[in-house]
């Protein structure tokens, strides 16, 4: 039993302090997404605006029939920007490619009538940097970075889990704390119901 | 009591307190993060995820500023006897009003059709994902109610708590000298494979 709780309680700290950056990137992103309207006030309404980085003439040849993807995966890789992204094609016949950079996102516009190639990216806000870390996930991409950061936020999740299971466990074996810990966990428990049936 | 007891305390009865929000923002993750194999489960059973409960002949002028927005998205949902304990008001399209009034266990979707003078109330199917990930999204402070601005400020405590979680943590860590090289070692290799991921993303 001494060597279960033992590990237990290592586990529950190791977890943490390898994981505290994504603790803290989680909180203080909520933070801003629940105080979204300060932001507002302080940036205006609307999506985050775009600046024209950089303009060239892309003269790469695509290959017959290829496919948007294969588009945009050559263009990304031409101007060293290949990552995750998404693409579609314009009314006017352009390709709008929004490669999803965490730190700074990108929007590439190409133009296949005069070959025009337009980069931009987009304004930095430290809200929308937090929000777009928190909304990261998914296996989708078929990048591998993104492919581990999913992973990553699969572990984050069941750490979660685990921390409030050991949690539980190593207040139970601090028998003078178990009065004043059930009644915060009564407490809570309630207060959470409440808005369970109310909200 | 010392500083030493007073951080483990702390620690200890801020996790009890919110452990219900905790364990919520854990569990809602999943959804979240695996949205395409709840979404092909759901789409498997082959059920309509709105269904439609009525339809109204109405003719209201819609403003363009956002609180006026907001109460005709009231007025709409009292017209159609929507009872809604929070509701947002969207522009569609310069034609189409969508009110959308959500609670953690139902949600309902109003349409607004300027150019037909009509509205359709129609709700929507109960999911448990659905649910997970509208409790995990609950917050801000644009709704009216005691009950509503509270739970924002719950999610605030949270957050902060989540911050002096790592700080007291860290002090719990320095105070057992045997773990400080293996301490060391997690908390770099967890900096810097987030850093990894802030870079390379």
């Amino acid at each position: 039993m001494m060597m279960i709780s033992k590990v237990v309680r290592r586990t529950h700290m190791y977890l943490a302090l390898f994981l505290f950056p994504w603790v803290l990137m989680y909180a203080l992103s909520t933070l801003a997404m629940n105080h979204r309207a300060l932001f507002v006030s302080a940036y205006g309404e609307g999506p985050v605006p775009f600046v024209e980085e950089r303009r060239l003439v892309y003269d790469g040849v695509f290959p017959e029939n290829a496919g948007l993807r294969t588009i945009s995966k050559q263009i990304l890789m031409s101007v060293g920007l290949d990552g995750a992204h998404g693409v579609s094609r314009r009314e006017d016949g352009a390709i709008a490619i929004n490669r999803n950079d965490l730190v700074t996102p990108r929007r590439l516009t190409y133009s296949p009538a005069d070959r025009t190639l337009v980069i931009e990216r987009m304004h930095a806000r430290p809200n929308a940097l937090l929000e777009r870390f928190h909304r990261r996930r998914g296996y989708a991409t078929g990048y591998a970075v993104d492919t581990t950061w999913a992973v990553s936020v699969d572990l984050f999740i069941i750490a979660m889990v685990f921390w409030v299971l050991s949690g539980l466990w190593m207040w139970w074996e601090m028998k003078v704390t178990r009065r004043v810990g059930l009644t915060s966990l009564l407490t809570g428990a309630g207060v959470f119901a409440l808005y369970l049936l109310t909200l | 009591m010392t500083y030493s007891h007073l951080n483990r305390r702390l620690h200890l009865y801020l996790g009890m307190a919110l452990l219900p929000w905790f364990f919520m923002y854990a569990i809602s993750s999943v959804p979240f993060a695996h949205n395409q194999f709840f979404e092909q489960r759901d789409a498997a059973k082959g059920l309509p995820l709105w269904t439609l409960r009525a339809e109204h002949t109405i003719d209201m002028p819609v403003p363009h500023d956002p609180a006026g927005l907001r109460a005709l998205g009231e007025t709409l949902l009292e017209d159609a006897g929507v009872e809604a304990t929070s509701y947002g008001t969207y522009r569609h399209s310069p034609t189409q009003v969508n009110v959308y009034a959500y609670s953690f266990w139902t949600s309902t979707q109003l349409k607004y059709f300027i150019d037909q003078k009509k509205l359709t109330v129609e709700d929507r199917r109960f999911r448990w994902d659905h649910f997970l990930t509208g409790m995990h999204a609950r917050g801000g402070f644009e709704q009216e109610g005691f009950l509503q601005l509270s739970w924002s400020i719950v999610v605030d405590i949270v957050c902060v708590s989540m911050i002096v979680w790592i700080a007291s943590g860290l002090v719990m860590w320095w105070e057992l000298p045997g773990q400080r090289r293996w301490g060391w070692v997690a908390i770099l290799a967890g900096t810097a494979s987030f850093l990894f991921f802030t870079l390379r993303l």
